[in-house]
């Protein structure tokens, strides 16, 4: 194992975006700190309990889940696009790093990117309404192994992607709608049978119900279904982004 | 007898449909200054890449003292330093941070590089740069940058990929000083070129590649002295695309009001040429006949100019 190289490579991953932390860090805080505005002092009032628990404090974990996994996803795949379209990926290629080492760098760049906003939107919770965890260790177990995932899914979407075009419908078309879908904003017992049917087969479903049982104790899904579920999905994208960088198939030629 | 600081052994390589290399070999001893000469798209950097593991082969083998490159990659990479034809950019980090990443992805500690980074500043006229961003360099220093990178972690073997395209004469001088005294200090070079200037200043030993293919390999002087032609190289003023179906018998490349024609002797096609030129209102206004160089070398090999496109 080439380890400092492995090192230097995160360190690099790292250090990219907390050097633009306005652009990879505080727009998830602005974004749920006006949800738990709007939501907290105006529509709260209408919007009767889920579940025993009040709405702002219903959505929170939800909107902390999406964040995690959109900067964990958007960080690999970003810099992997990035540094094809600028001439710096041929620099890691032709190092004596070897695919796997590579692979690890930007996944773990990612990972700390998606726990870290996921962290930062805990403590504005706990900051801005008092929310109370459940079992704390396994939030952050749990946001550790989601951010995980989808930072190797986007070293795979971003090995993948030739232009920004592709990484933003991936965004827009997936990523987003299906965060939405899979029960921020609700519980989905409140959804008529064909839905909560279509939202099993939804994986960022059990991603949002997994944290939401950590922090809240309540849970449309079982809590195993989602632990398994986020690491099934973990070794999933590991293996497949590991193997992609491998073959060399989107990034040499 | 020790292994060749880099051989290649049939390398064939094609991207979909380009045909890009079609067996090429090579041995470049350790401690030569070695010259890949083509004109564009010949495959100079295809087979760069190749060794360095950017491009993957089709066919073939390449080597660095003696060890395949694909199954042997720790070692072969950590012995080669690679200056790119392309240029990066980065948006987020100053110079002098991208030399110590660098470094660090062939293993070196930013403690253990510190040093040796240093010197390279310096020694490339980088260091009242070290804090700027690479957008802010000007084309010549990018191209030092890029060397700077290349030799960040001491390499055996450097590889400069059409080095000096694009900066200025005064630039371009600094660099090729800059290479002998590399050569010197006892480092394997494989410089890529079309300048037949550069190699012929730089390198002791040249091949010429063509379409993916070796087409002449040799000592410059060697090159030349095989080939028993010479050069007439005329300036003039009046030229007109007509011409050129006067001149079908002959090799000859034409460039800023300058002909250059490859002969196999001056004194009989020198008054025909003359000739031709003035019945068809041509001014000429200096002419040299000269010694054969390694762009006539080119010329009579191909029938063309080193500085045209391939494969038309
Ligand atoms: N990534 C690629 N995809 C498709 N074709 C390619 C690719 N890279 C090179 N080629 C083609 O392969 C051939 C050889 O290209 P190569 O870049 O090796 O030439 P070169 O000698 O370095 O040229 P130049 O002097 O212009 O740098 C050319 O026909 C080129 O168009
Ligand atoms: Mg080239």
């Amino acid at each position: 194992m080439n380890w400092i190289g492995m090192w230097t490579l995160t360190k690099r991953e790292v250090g990219r975006f907390f050097s633009v932390y306005r652009q990879t860090v505080l727009p998830g805080l602005i974004t749920t700190t006006l949800y738990i505005l709007i939501f907290g002092f105006t529509l709260e009032k209408r919007i009767s309990e889920i579940e025993g628990i009040p709405y702002t404090l219903f959505i929170l974990p939800g909107l902390m889940m999406m964040n995690t996994l959109t900067n964990a996803s958007s960080n690999s795949s970003s810099s992997m696009l990035q540094m094809k379209l600028l001439q710096q990926l041929p620099d890691i290629l032709t190092a004596p790093l070897s695919s796997f080492e590579i692979s690890m760098a930007y996944i773990i760049g990612g990972t700390v990117r998606g726990f870290v906003n996921g962290v930062l939107v805990l403590l504005l919770g706990i900051l801005l309404v008092g929310m109370p965890i459940v079992s704390p260790i396994q939030t952050l177990g749990f946001l550790l192994v989601v951010s995980w995932a989808f930072s190797s899914m986007g070293l795979f979407l971003g090995q993948m992607a030739d232009s920004w075009d592709e990484l933003a419908m991936m965004q827009n078309f997936f990523l987003t709608p299906l965060s939405f879908l899979g029960g921020i904003f609700y519980s989905i017992q409140m959804l008529p049978d064909w839905a909560q049917t279509l939202s099993f087969i939804n994986p960022i479903y059990y991603m949002i119900n997994g944290i939401r049982f950590t922090v809240l104790g309540v849970s449309d899904s079982p809590p195993l279904v989602s632990f398994l579920m986020a690491v099934g999905m973990t070794l999933l994208f590991t293996f497949s982004a590991v193997l992609l960088m491998k073959s060399g198939k989107k990034i040499k030629s | 007898m020790t292994a060749p600081a880099i051989r290649f052994t049939d390398l064939e390589k094609s991207y979909n449909g380009t045909h890009a290399l079609k067996g090429v070999s090579l041995d470049i001893n350790d401690g030569q200054f070695f010259g890949l000469l083509g004109p564009n798209g010949a495959g100079k950097t295809t087979t760069i890449n190749i060794l360095s593991g950017l491009v993957l082969k089709d066919k073939g083998k390449a080597e660095v003292f003696g060890r395949d490159t694909v199954n042997e990659y720790r070692f072969t990479r950590s012995n080669i330093g690679i200056a790119a034809q392309e240029l990066p950019q980065d948006w987020f980090f100053p110079v002098e941070k991208l030399l110590f990443f660098q470094a660090g992805y062939y293993g070196l500690t930013h403690k253990t590089a510190e040093p040796y980074i240093e010197k390279l500043l310096k020694r490339l006229g980088l260091a009242s740069k070290r804090n700027a961003r690479l957008r802010e360099l000007s084309g010549g220093m990018k191209r030092r940058y890029q060397l700077a990178k290349a030799l960040v972690h001491d390499p055996k073997i450097v590889i400069l990929d059409e080095p000096t395209a694009g900066v200025d004469v005064e630039f371009r001088h600094d660099m090729w000083k800059l290479f002998k005294e590399l050569h010197n200090e006892g480092k394997t070079i494989l410089l890529t070129t079309h300048y037949i200037e550069e190699a012929e200043m730089l390198c002791e030993d040249v091949a010429i590649i063509d379409e993916g293919k070796i087409i002449a390999q040799g000592k410059p002087n060697e090159l030349t002295k095989q080939s028993e032609k010479s050069g007439i190289t005329i300036q003039l003023t009046g030229w007109n695309e007509s011409i050129h179906n006067k001149f079908n018998l002959y090799t000859y490349t034409f460039e800023d009001n300058r002909l250059h024609f490859t002969v196999k002797d001056p004194e009989e096609s020198l008054p025909e040429i003359i000739n031709i030129l003035s019945q068809n209102g041509c001014h000429i206004q200096n002419i040299k006949t000269d010694k054969i160089t390694l762009e006539d070398v080119f010329l009579s090999l191909t029938g063309r100019g080193i500085g045209e496109e391939s494969g038309t």
